[in-house]
């Protein structure tokens, strides 16, 4: 027998020894398990974020920056209301649920290209999707339904209503959106069941685009003596009693997306706008519990909000790199082009492939995600082919059916009773590698583009320096970049030493 | 005996640093994060104002002309005193310190008491200095015949403030180039808008153009040499700022870190926060270490005490860098805002390094003379 020959058993058990291809070769994996098409949408998704960047975000970029420091209470709302003229609030919803169904695959580049432009614009937009990336794990499809409908009606007239992701409080960030850590945090809000729903109590803090939005997707822990597994999730919109807009942040950068306090006092919920609660005898006599639901939400959660702020950094690592080298063209140092120095070539060379790790990164986050994690079912090849192909009208013929329970129970079981620990630490895991992977990047080509160009990379007309402010956010939000490193060393290298322990 | 000088310059650097401290409480705690918003807060003219009646402007300048007349390691010692506090003060000093260098070194060769007795505000006054840029980095005005400067300098310190600046120029095309005194209110001169700067905003700056403003000669007019000699003394100046913000920054993190309380303890107990303070620290030990070492030099005249300064500049400035990154990330989201110095202290870090020239350019300088040296 010739020692390459290798029988189908033994090739298995080899390719089981780890790193699995389930596990890290998921760009290869998608090669032939993406459905044909999903790559056009890609292209078409880039293709229309370089037009909108060209025309709306580039020209009002740096004045828009300016005009913030300026004025601590300005808001981009004309910027909202040309991005709801561009339909780009609702372009990556599903068309079920009123959008334009574009796939979930193709908002990263989107969001790479209009962060390119300006990280706190982007944002804008960025954040918006991160809110609907929120609400998702709760596969609550009536709710789901209810806020995009009004989301797809509301960018229709012009008015368009976002959405935000609402977990962190003074004094819990990251315990609260940890699973492992969140026995121990101490939130001071308060959640009380009354006749009918809840009343939340407290204060949200640094809450993105929080002035700019309607719906807020807010996540609070209900029974402070069960923290583990007593997530409670509302769709919160403008107007309700109880709930008001606080200061929002003066901050180093990102001007144009603000953060925000979000205070609830005495503020009443009702039942229909519970997305999810994990003590709902649904997760809590599940075959999982709702301390696995719970961990699992935030899994959901995070792989795809964290895989967009790691192609937000490609962005701003991009931006950077493109300042700088138009810089080095024109530039003259001693009597010569900055860009014929060796070292200056070296500088940009290191920011190219910077930009390109930092892309490829977050590529394999989202075909980890398309594969394992949120948007598994979306990239079915049947599921794909409905859901791109029929048109819209079709879809809001039968929207109406996800008002019923069924269909809720059906994705919560796909999601979470049929759902594999091993895909959501993939899923998860990648999400935390390409987000603490990308930020440091996108810091080292801030700071590249600051050591080439000098003087007039630290002026604000030249855009550098906000790249360097801007990309400093990318390392702390969505968990701190040692958080993503513990989470990623959970969820990918913990799993195999059993005798580990975490946060001790 | 060098043991004897270090210990007088040690005593003397304490009291100077003692005073230093006495500023900062009383001058640039308070009000940091309005005067950072400049230019769209106010200047510290109070701070700026009370620098001048402690001597801060004359550091370096003859006594004869009302100045202190001490060496940059005095110099080194007070910013970096205040740099942990706010370093937009110490940006203000250093500018000035710079421009009074060159005109020191010329003095050297010329006496210069022509061009100092111009100077009607000196250390009342700071004056202004392109503290961001070699010369061989920018375009530079030209002086003609009649001694009249025409053309632009970009960046300049303090000149939306200053009533001098001190500016390389060219004598005609192609030539090398020379420094001349200006008096920023003649005709002819316009201080365009103040830039907004990624750091160091309390040290305003801004482009400047002249159309045929008389300029005076500084010394022989070699700017090159006078540029070398006053980078190397102030580059122990830039360093000891770097180290400033640096050893500020880590004051503060390792405060915030015993107060915050996350995942069930104080974040210091928590062994990634640990590790990414003992980073810090082992950046601010190594930082001090590289001063100690060019203050020792060129207060004893060690010959290449320049090379030392130079170096430590480079070296001080990016450990500050990647320090005050980290300072922001141990206070989390708060690291981000302007609530806590923090995030002022990696932006002004950043910019700090750009002090005498952007870095690949001074490290290019300083292989050049190691070149020169050794082969
Ligand atoms: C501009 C901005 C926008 C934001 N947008 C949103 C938003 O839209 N929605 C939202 O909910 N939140 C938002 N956040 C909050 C953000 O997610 C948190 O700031 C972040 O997760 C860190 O939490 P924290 O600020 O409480 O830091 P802390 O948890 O206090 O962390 C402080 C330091 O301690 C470290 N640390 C803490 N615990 C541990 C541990 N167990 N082990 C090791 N190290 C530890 C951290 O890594 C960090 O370095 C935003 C924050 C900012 C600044």
């Amino acid at each position: 027998m010739k020692p390459w020959k290798i029988g189908r058993r033994e090739r298995a058990a080899l390719l089981e020894q780890g790193p699995t291809i389930r596990e890290v070769f998921n760009g290869l994996e998608c090669q032939h398990r993406l459905p044909a098409g999903a790559h056009r949408e890609v292209a078409e998704a880039i293709a229309i974020a370089r037009k909108f960047t060209r025309e709306v975000i580039r020209p009002i970029a740096l004045d828009t920056d300016l005009r913030c420091m300026r004025d601590h209470n300005y808001l981009p709302l004309e910027f909202v209301k040309k991005a709801a003229e561009w339909g780009l609030f609702t372009l990556f919803i599903p068309k079920i649920f009123g959008g334009k169904g574009m796939s979930f695959l193709a908002v990263y580049p989107f969001m790479e290209e209009i962060s390119a432009g300006c990280a706190g614009l982007g944002h804008v937009i960025a954040v918006h999707y991160c809110g609907a990336a929120t609400l998702f794990p709760s596969m609550n499809a009536r709710i789901i339904r209810k806020v995009f409908a009004d989301v797809a009606k509301s960018e229709r007239a012009g008015d368009p209503h976002l959405l935000t992701i609402v977990v962190t409080e003074p004094e819990s960030g990251t315990d609260v959106q940890e699973p492992l850590l969140i026995h121990n945090a101490r939130p001071g809000s308060s959640v009380r069941r009354v006749e009918g729903g809840y009343v939340l109590n407290g204060k949200k803090i640094f809450i993105s685009n929080g002035h700019l939005s309607y719906w807020h997707i807010a996540n609070f822990i209900e029974d402070k003596g069960s923290k583990t597994d007593s997530w409670i999730q509302f769709a919160i919109p403008n107007g309700t009693p109880g709930f008001s807009f606080g200061a929002h942040e003066k901050k180093m950068g990102q001007f144009a997306c603000v953060a925000s306090e979000l205070l609830f006092d005495e503020c009443f919920v009702p039942d229909s706008l519970v997305t999810i609660r994990t003590q709902d005898p649904e997760f809590r006599d599940s075959r999982k519990g709702a301390r696995w639901v719970c961990h699992t939400i935030t899994d959901h959660v995070t792989g795809g909000t964290r895989t967009g702020t790691a192609a937000i950094s490609t962005g701003i690592a991009r931006d950077a790199y493109e300042r700088a080298l138009a810089y080095a063209r024109t530039k003259q140092v001693g009597g010569a082009p900055l860009i014929d120095r060796q070292w200056a070539q070296i500088i940009l060379a290191d920011m190219y492939r910077n930009v390109n790790l930092s892309r490829i990164m977050y590529l394999e986050a989202a075909f980890a995600l398309t594969l394992s994690g949120l948007f598994k079912l979306l990239f079915k090849k049947p599921v794909y082919g409905v859901i791109r192909w029929l048109p819209r009208w079709y879809f809001s013929l039968i929207a109406p059916l996800l008002d019923l329970r069924i269909a809720t129970r059906f994705l919560r079981w796909y999601y979470y009773d049929g759902y594999p620990t091993e895909e959501r630490n993939v899923a998860s895991g990648w999400g935390s590698a390409c987000k603490y992977t990308c930020s440091d990047l996108g810091l080292a080509n801030a700071n590249l583009a600051l050591d080439l160009m000098g003087a007039d990379g630290l002026r604000h007309e030249n855009g550098a320096e906000k790249c360097f402010r801007d990309v400093k956010l990318q390392q702390i939000y969505e968990s701190t970049n040692q958080i993503n490193q513990l989470n990623m060393f959970y969820c990918m290298v913990a799993h195999a030493c059993p005798e580990v322990e975490l946060f001790k | 005996m060098n043991a004897i000088i270090n210990d007088m310059y040690v005593a003397e650097r304490q009291a100077f640093a003692d005073l230093a401290r006495d500023f900062c409480s009383k001058r640039l705690i308070e009000g940091r994060e309005e005067r950072d918003r400049y230019p769209f807060g106010g200047l510290m003219e109070e701070a700026i104002g009370d620098a001048a009646a402690v001597g801060f402007y004359g550091i370096n300048s003859p006594v004869d002309y009302g100045g202190v007349e001490m060496n940059a390691t005095m110099l080194a010692s007070i910013l970096e005193r205040i740099s942990r506090e706010d370093a937009g003060m110490a940006a203000i000093i250093f500018a000035n310190a710079a421009a009074l260098e060159v005109l020191r070194v010329a003095a050297e060769q010329t006496g210069c008491a022509d061009v100092y007795g111009r100077i009607h505000s000196l250390g009342t006054a700071p004056i202004a200095f392109q503290s961001y840029a070699g010369p061989e980095e920018c375009e530079l005005p030209t002086v003609d015949a009649h001694s009249l400067m025409s053309g632009g300098v970009g960046f300049l310190a303090l000149a939306p403030i200053a009533e001098y600046a001190v500016i390389p120029a060219r004598h005609g095309a192609g030539a090398r180039y020379a420094y001349y005194l200006v008096a920023l209110a003649s005709e002819g001169v316009r201080v365009h808008d103040p830039i907004v700067s990624l750091g160091l905003r309390g040290c305003p700056a801004a482009d400047v153009t002249f159309e045929r403003v008389p300029a005076t000669l500084i010394g022989t007019g070699d700017g090159p040499g006078y540029f070398d000699s006053m980078r190397a003394s102030l580059s122990i100046a830039a360093a000891a700022i770097s180290l400033g913000i640096l050893k500020g920054s880590l004051r503060d993190a390792m405060r915030y870190a015993a107060d915050r309380y996350q995942g069930g303890r104080q974040i210091i107990d928590w062994g990634q926060v640990r590790m990414m303070l003992a980073n810090m620290a082992v950046e601010e030990r190594i930082a001090e270490a590289c001063l100690d070492t060019a203050y020792r030099e060129l207060d004893s005249g060690m010959p290449g005490w320049q090379l030392t300064a130079l170096a430590a500049a480079i070296h001080v400035g990016e450990l500050a860098v990647r320090a005050t990154a980290d300072g922001v990330q141990l206070f989390g989201g708060n690291g981000y805002t302007k609530d806590y110095p923090q995030e002022k202290r990696m932006r002004d870090a950043r910019q700090a390094q750009c002090l005498l020239g952007m870095a690949p350019l001074r490290k290019m300088a300083l292989v050049d003379r190691v070149i020169e040296e050794r082969l």
